[in-house]
């Protein structure tokens, strides 16, 4: 008359109960409007937290490589082995330009200037901007996108393009001017003329300096009258057939300088960059906080909720329900908070996150983010399940007698 | 000690029951040597002071407990050598509770919440809906099936939950204070279905209370104190008689 | 069911959560910048040639670009020729004002009047005391005339040949006068020392010319229907230069424009690299190997000054440093 075989689990009417309690399960959890709501709000705020604040790290991360990813018309970037980051100006040789097309395996080879100057516009404010120089031949490095004016307008008597996205946040004439810069407007590159004779979309970028575009001859001029040596980069392109490793390894003996992919460059750009400046250990403590903070919250919420429903369980318990069963029922309860939960936390963060993007803001989600996301909830709803199983495993009597 | 009352095989026999918490100097000794049986058709009552063992005795009657030693039989099987999960099996199936709190789930309807026991039994879930509101009709609960427990009066509840001990017919009930929450009238009322329902089947019931105005529902009324049975009063047939009456 | 969720609440938050990862799944998928890379405005120029030396190189007139000035200060008159007119050697190609010459040889063709009628002059007087020394030479009979009378008329002979040599001298430096006037008069005329085609004029009428300023030509003369490309190469690179080797040379704006280059020859003085930028800075920390090639002009859409991207093969013939 009694089953007391430990196999029991395996028989099909141990699989119909289960199903049962499950509903039982089901309702004990939508039943307290409260608890339920705390629940996935608990779940729904460390998810949230977890996936924003990875989103913004990676954003910020993907900022700095920001203008490496614009200019990537080329396969490898010559630079100075010292060079540290992308806006770092160690200026070459200009005939580097040369010896570097002259390697084989090179199908083309230009140069490209990047340095900060000083700038003034119209109405005396003064401001430092990122100048970029372009090969004046080929306007090889341009910007992505033309928002005004054509790429070849480059060529025309001191023109420069500005970007369209954050001119008017940062290219704001302050001292009178009241409005940001536009094209047609013309100010001084260190007491040299320059004309806007465009704007463009980019990236945005980790770089708070606007940044300029022009040709590489104009841009010596303007960064220090032509007569230095000033050559940032030389971007190269390979042969379709070329070896990258032994094109590389012949440049850099030629030349004696560092020759990094688009890849390695944006690599060593955000190295540097999160660890100098601080983001990385500030942002890997915020992700961690809120991982912690949101474990918290919904394993408190969560071993709230089982401890209030203690009594209901040792009742089960008392009426014949398995440690087996209980523990189904516990993670089908943690797995519909969980899941749900987790849904409108990453939303919830994913809309924040794009309208902060919108706004200029780092934030970049890529899938690995919700998917390290669900782990982290996985296992809070683990360990929160854990320890309440504990508890229900070790159910003492007077917890279903007591009044 | 008085000598049995009652004739037949005992549904509960224990013999020198014990059950120790803790170890070492922290030892609490619950239960020192427990002489008890319980025979069909009998409603026991266990009183005594707080922390005088009541619970810890039905705890370990019912096999939610495990003994320290001494020995135990309830309805022939013996619960200090069964193993927890077939004990969990088995007082699913041989055990009916009443609660001093009713423990009813708050989320299921009164219907839902008697048909527990028989879905644990893996009854079909129309057939135990079915055979649960037989039996909240037996308890003059027929209009309120579909009701939630909070909103069902203290009275009502308790019926729910004696509705629930009794619906996969356990030969043996474990009442835990089933009156205590209740006031006098209703207390009473409840006690008269216990009674009535309960050991009309020639169930046994054991009823932990310290309400003295139901003492004349038992046949027996065992008084512990600091663990042990200290006597076992006897009701006379008349006097049970009576108090069914008085309500 | 006052504490539970109602058929509301069930529903709406499995929906809230179904759209929160719509959400996130939009996020992932569209929520990157997504940013086309942009083409050049011209292809950049790639080597022909697997092993290559590549360089810099400017085109100059094959003759090299000959910048004229004036020998003498002076406002310029006339300017006869327009940059791009072929000339031939010796033709005109400016002159400065003349008209202080011009007057000088006045004076001086006046002066050698003046000298040809004094010789004139000079050759009557000596004609006359010849004969009348002889008149008095031919007679035997001493007394009809002193001795003294005979040798007075032999010394104004004398005097008269003297001064018939003297006047002669005088008319051929009045001559060389007039001459040397002449010269100095053609000094103002500045003629094309060779056949070429006129690249460059800096000089209008009416301005000065100063014979010491000359930061700018006055006319910049070359030979181009032979041009010639100067190619720097890196002093690095020399070594690998194949002397007599191959090159091509790309049209910068449009590097599908090339030309094959003839070999002229290397300038064997490494020299520091001039800057381009316009100015003479020069950038002391490279040096350069110079490289003349040569090509025909005919139709190809190039012009003196213009900068050319070289490209050598490094493993043509001829190659000097080849191992």
């Amino acid at each position: 008359m009694i089953n007391t075989t430990p196999m029991d689990g395996a028989s099909p009417l141990f699989k119909s109960e289960i199903v049962i309690v499950y509903a039982i399960a089901l309702k004990m959890l939508l039943g307290d409007r409260l608890k339920y709501f705390g629940l996935i709000a608990g779940i729904a705020f460390a998810a949230m937290l977890i996936a924003q604040q990875a989103s913004i790290l990676v954003g910020f991360t993907k900022q700095t490589g920001a203008f490496i990813r614009d200019t990537a018309q080329a396969d490898l970037w010559i630079m100075d082995p010292q060079v540290r980051f992308s806006q770092d100006h160690i200026p070459l040789r200009e005939i580097m330009v040369h010896t570097v097309r002259g390697t084989p395996g090179v199908q083309w080879a230009v140069p490209l200037f990047q340095g900060f100057v000083r700038a003034r516009m119209p109405d005396g404010t003064n401001f430092t901007l990122i100048l970029v120089g372009l090969d004046d031949s080929s306007l090889t490095g341009a910007p992505p996108l033309m928002v005004e004016g054509a790429l070849t307008d480059l060529r025309r008597d001191r023109a420069v393009f500005i970007d369209a996205g954050t001119s008017a946040k940062k290219l704001r004439m302050k001292n009178g001017g009241n409005r940001p810069m536009q094209v047609g407007d013309t100010f001084s590159i260190m007491d040299h003329q320059a004309y806007i004779a465009g704007s463009y979309r980019s990236r945005t970028s980790f770089f708070w300096e606007p940044v300029l575009y022009t040709t590489y001859s104009r841009a010596l001029t303007f960064a220090a009258g032509g007569d230095r040596n000033l050559l940032s980069y030389v971007m190269v392109k390979l042969l379709p057939d070329a070896s990258l490793e032994q094109t590389r390894a012949l440049l850099q003996q030629r030349t004696g300088l560092a020759a990094r992919t688009n890849e390695e460059f944006i690599q060593l750009t955000a190295d540097y960059i999160l660890n100098e400046t601080g983001i990385l250990m500030n942002f890997g403590f915020a992700i961690l906080l809120g991982f912690a903070i949101g474990s918290l919250v919904a394993g408190q919420t969560f071993y709230n909720f089982t401890l209030d429903n203690l009594r209901h369980y040792g009742t089960l318990k008392a009426m014949g329900v398995s440690n087996r069963t209980l523990a189904g029922m516990l993670f089908l309860q943690v797995a519909v908070v969980s899941v749900l939960g987790y849904g409108i936390g990453v939303g919830m963060g994913s809309a924040l996150g794009l309208l902060m993007s919108s706004a200029g803001l780092a934030f970049s989600m890529p899938w690995q983010i919700p998917a390290i996301t669900a782990l982290a909830i996985l296992l809070v709803s683990l360990l929160a399940s854990w320890f309440s199983l504990r508890r229900v495993f070790a159910l003492e009597p007077a917890v279903v007698f007591k009044g | 000690m008085s000598l049995l009352s009652t004739s037949g095989t005992p549904v509960v026999s224990c013999r020198q029951l014990r059950k120790n918490f803790g170890s070492g100097e922290n030892q609490v000794q619950a239960l020192r040597g427990i002489n008890l049986d319980i025979y069909p058709g009998e409603l026991m009552m266990l009183v005594g002071p707080s922390g005088c063992g009541k619970t810890t005795l039905i705890s370990v009657i019912a096999g939610i407990l495990d003994a320290s030693a001494g020995e135990c039989q309830v309805l022939g099987e013996n619960l200090l050598t069964l193993a927890s999960a077939a004990r969990t099996q088995w007082r699913g199936k041989q055990i009916g509770f009443v609660f001093q709190a009713y423990n009813l789930l708050p989320t299921l309807t009164a219907a839902e919440n008697v048909a527990i026991p028989l879905l644990v039994q893996k009854l079909p879930r129309s057939q135990a809906l079915k055979q649960a509101a037989e039996m909240l009709q037996r308890v003059g609960l027929a209009e309120r099936i579909q009701a939630l427990p909070a909103q069902l009066s203290g009275g009502q509840q308790q019926r729910v939950a004696i509705a629930r001990a009794l619906v996969h017919q356990p030969p043996l009930l474990v009442c835990d204070e089933p009156t205590s929450a209740l006031d006098h009238h209703t207390g009473h009322q409840v006690m008269e279905l216990l009674r009535r329902v309960a050991t009309s089947a020639n169930r046994s019931l054991i009823v932990v209370t310290h309400d003295a105005r139901i003492f004349p529902f038992a046949d027996r009324i065992a008084h512990i104190e600091d663990g042990l049975i200290t006597h076992i009063a006897e009701n006379s047939p008349a006097l049970i008689k009576e108090s069914l009456h008085v309500a | 069911m006052s504490h539970s969720i109602g058929r509301t609440g069930r529903i709406l938050v499995p929906l809230l959560s179904l759209t929160g990862m719509a959400m996130m799944i939009y996020a992932v998928v569209a929520g990157d910048e997504t940013l086309p890379v942009a083409p050049p405005a011209a292809q950049p120029a790639a080597s022909p040639y697997a092993s290559t030396v590549a360089g810099a190189g400017l085109i100059e007139a094959s003759s090299r670009n000959i910048a004229l000035a004036s020998p003498l200060p002076g406002i310029v008159q006339q300017i006869a020729v327009q940059p791009g007119q072929r000339v031939a050697a010796g033709e005109l190609l400016f002159q400065l004002d003349e008209r202080q010459i011009v007057a000088e040889i006045a004076v001086r063709k006046a002066a050698l009047q003046v000298a040809e009628s004094r010789l004139v002059e000079a050759q009557a007087a000596a004609i006359e005391s010849r004969f009348l020394l002889q008149q008095v030479k031919g007679l035997s009979d001493n007394r009809a005339v002193s001795r003294e009378e005979v040798q007075k008329r032999e010394s104004a002979d004398a005097v008269a040949r003297a001064r018939v040599n003297s006047s002669e001298a005088a008319l051929r430096q009045a001559h060389a006068e007039v001459q040397a006037a002449e010269t100095e008069r053609e000094r103002l005329h500045i003629r094309a020392p060779l056949a070429g085609e006129v690249l460059q004029v800096n000089i209008r009428p009416g301005e000065l010319l100063s014979a010491s300023n000359s930061a700018v030509a006055a006319v910049v003369l070359g030979e181009t229907s032979l041009l010639h490309v100067r190619v720097d190469i890196d002093e690095s690179d020399a070594w690998r230069l194949p002397h007599g080797g191959k090159a091509t040379a790309r049209l910068r704006g449009n590097a599908a424009l090339q030309i094959p280059l003839q070999w002229v020859r290397v300038e064997p003085l490494v020299i520091p690299k001039q800057s381009l930028t316009g100015n003479s800075t020069e950038r002391v920390d490279t040096r350069v190997l110079q490289v003349i090639f040569s090509f025909e002009r005919g139709k190809l859409p190039v012009y003196v000054g213009q900068q050319l991207d070289v490209f050598i093969d490094a493993a043509s013939a001829g190659g000097a440093g080849q191992s």
